[in-house]
């Protein structure tokens, strides 16, 4: 919320007399400037002394704003970002990318929804072992709940044949940072965001996974009652994510747990209404303890038809 | 003399009511886009589209810009849309562009396809349907290709802004009128504006509004303040171009009412209340602004005949201007495809 007396110094036209005109209408900072009604300010303007002065101030403080506004962009545009800077990463198991057609898809949040002990978890870390070897990308993996295992995620990185240093350079892409409540998440999730927008892109190593584990043991202490604190930070975690997501090429995978018996005894993900509308594609992971499986069942995608699942036995230490 | 001259002047017609009347109907014509096609929109509506998610919400909106943003026809073939720009704010932030290609590239091999482009009977005949599944298995071969000129001038004229949140939101209302002039300066005009889901940023307003700034001549940032600066400068733009607004509402609470449509229909008849379906969230402003609105829920399975997996069914029910009739509609990949 800048006071408009900062512009002053790069918009000289923007002077102490322009600043009372909008402060006598109560308009202080550029926020409240985007409030108000500019013809009807320009009309108050008309019956100032200084009108045509008062009117070029408005006129540049409008494409002030123009300047900061992101650009239209056409279909043909998004295809080529799309394809050019958005691909595909493998999630580390071939059932679930043939079921995803592909994997994770960079710029988009995925969620994994699952019941306790169902292999959210182990999902997380096969997928994260996947980016760091094959696709040799880093990974940023926020833990809520001490479950990470860099033991398990060697195990994950295939084969006997790997050395040992090749195991040390993939593990050494992974970068782990443990967060307990949701206000550590922001500043953690901002700094990464300032981080990667001053980095050069031109780097092998480049930030391509992050991964929460969860996210609902973050967001379930403060969601409760009718007051909108707790669903607001809810709302503002899941749009930095995907602006995390769109605007540095990065997938995101958050897993979430299950809340049981809704009308019809069906469990159903937690954190509610409003959080269904905030992932991308919502994949529903269930265990099948007799037959050693578990299933992955899509619940919403942006671009294929939700209900398709895929099994696979239990036990996969390795591709 | 003079005088009579003048008065004279005055008192001619400027123009016949069949001449207003033609020009009215081209210059806002009425469109029918499907699957909303049950109720003609002009210039001027705005239609609300509301349902929990997921429910294909934007799936209608992408079926409805492609029917806006292809030609009347090309090179002999019909296409019967609207040659217009589909301007697409996307305050979900989830738009997947190729779900819009895949379903152009359908849309453009069905109409090369049949000849005619009328696509929409297509469902109606099941044996045509036979057919096209015959013809996708040999589709490397055929000889009919759509063409990719015609592709790439449809997907220019869909364009996309995506808003984090209610002050980017409001920057680009603000200046989409001088970006719309310099679109129609290059010779192409507005037809849509879509919006999706307009209540993505509810709870943060309202979050705001409790922190609100109590000083006496100031405007606060609160829920209210925002959408009425919203559909002020909708309001605004409307006026000077004429296009239609399409807008899409997520639910934000449960749905406590009674899920199933028999439910309803016996409660609507027993008590006459006009309830709505899902509790009301947008302030006043917007509500008043809406002239359309559609109510959209997830119905049962769709078992289809050639023995594919049953895809989930939903059904589409207009809410204002209160229709009777319901329209149950799948998602398959040629985009919404209505059952019933």
């Amino acid at each position: 919320m800048a006071p408009l007396k900062h512009l002053e110094m790069e918009n000289p036209i923007i002077d102490a007399c322009f600043r009372d005109f909008c402060s006598s209408h109560g308009i202080l900072t550029v926020e409240d400037f985007l409030i108000h009604d500019l013809y009807e300010l320009a009309a108050f303007a008309e019956r100032q002394v200084d009108a045509d002065r008062l009117k070029e101030g408005i006129t540049v403080m409008l494409s002030l704003v123009e300047v900061k506004c992101r650009p239209w962009l056409n279909g043909m545009e998004l295809l080529e970002d799309l394809q050019r800077n958005k691909q595909t990463l493998s999630s580390g198991d071939n059932g679930t990318d043939s079921l995803l057609q592909g994997g994770l898809r960079e710029g988009q949040v995925t969620e994994l929804v699952g019941p306790s002990s169902s292999g959210k978890t182990q999902f997380c870390m096969q997928a994260a072992a996947s980016v760091a070897e094959k696709q040799e990308g880093s990974v940023f993996y926020i833990d809520t709940g001490n479950s990470f295992s860099a033991r398990r995620i060697a195990q994950f990185i295939c084969g006997s044949s790997a050395a040992a240093v090749l195991r040390k350079r993939v593990l050494s892409r992974i970068s782990c940072h443990t967060v307990y409540d949701i206000y550590t998440m922001f500043d953690t999730l901002q700094g990464l965001e300032v981080a990667l927008r001053s980095q050069m892109n031109v780097n092998e190593c480049r930030l391509r996974l992050l991964v929460v584990d969860s996210i609902s043991s973050l967001i379930t202490p403060i969601l409760g009652g009718s007051g909108s604190q707790g669903r607001a930070l809810m709302v503002a975690l899941g749009y930095l994510l995907k602006k995390l997501a769109h605007e540095h090429n990065i997938a995101v995978l958050v897993t979430n747990y299950t809340v049981g018996a809704g009308e019809n005894g069906k469990t159903k993900p937690a954190l509610g209404e409003t959080w269904k509308s905030i992932p991308h594609v919502r994949l529903m992971l269930s265990r099948d303890n007799r037959n050693n499986s578990c299933t992955i069942s899509i619940l919403k995608h942006t671009s294929m038809l939700s209900g398709q699942t895929v099994t696979r036995k239990d036990n996969q230490q390795c591709l | 003399m003079r005088e009579h001259e003048a008065a004279r002047d005055w008192i001619r017609s400027d123009e016949t009511a069949k001449q207003m009347l033609s020009r009215v109907l081209g210059d806002r014509a009425f469109l029918l886009l499907p699957p909303l096609h049950r109720v003609p929109l002009r210039a001027g509506n705005v239609v609300e589209i509301t349902g929990s998610s997921p429910t294909a919400k934007t799936q209608i909106l992408i079926q409805a810009a492609i029917a806006c943003i292809l030609p009347k026809t090309w090179n002999g073939v019909h296409y019967g849309g609207l040659e217009k720009l589909v301007l697409f704010l996307d305050l979900d932030c989830r738009f997947d562009v190729m779900r819009l290609s895949d379903m152009l590239k359908h849309r453009l091999l069905e109409a090369n396809r049949i000849g005619n482009g009328a696509w929409w009977q297509l469902e109606e005949s099941s044996g045509v349907k036979n057919c096209r599944g015959a013809q996708d298995k040999s589709k490397s071969k055929s000889k009919i290709v759509y063409d990719e000129e015609l592709y790439v001038s449809c997907m220019k004229r869909f364009l996309y802004l995506r808003c984090y949140d209610s002050l980017e939101l409001l920057s680009s209302l603000k200046t989409l009128h001088y970006r719309i002039r310099l679109q129609e300066a290059c010779g192409s005009q507005v037809g849509v504006l879509m919006i999706d889901s307009i209540g993505a940023f509810h709870w943060t307003d309202r979050l705001s509004s409790s922190l609100a700034l109590d000083k006496n001549n100031r405007k606060s940032l609160s829920l209210t303040n925002v959408v009425e600066t919203i559909v002020q400068e909708m309001k605004k733009l409307m006026r000077v171009h004429s296009l239609v607004v399409i807008a899409t509402k997520a639910t934000i609470y449960e749905e406590k009412y009674p899920t199933n449509e028999n439910n309803r229909k016996l409660s609507s008849n027993n008590d006459k209340a006009q309830q709505p379906p899902f509790r009301e969230f947008m302030p006043s402003s917007w509500q008043a602004f809406v002239t359309h609105k559609i109510f959209i829920r997830k119905s049962g399975d769709h078992h289809q005949s050639s023995g594919q997996q049953s895809l989930s069914a939903y059904s589409l029910e207009w809410l204002q201007p209160q229709l009777s009739s319901i329209d149950r509609f799948i998602v398959d990949d040629s985009g919404v495809v209505i059952v019933s």
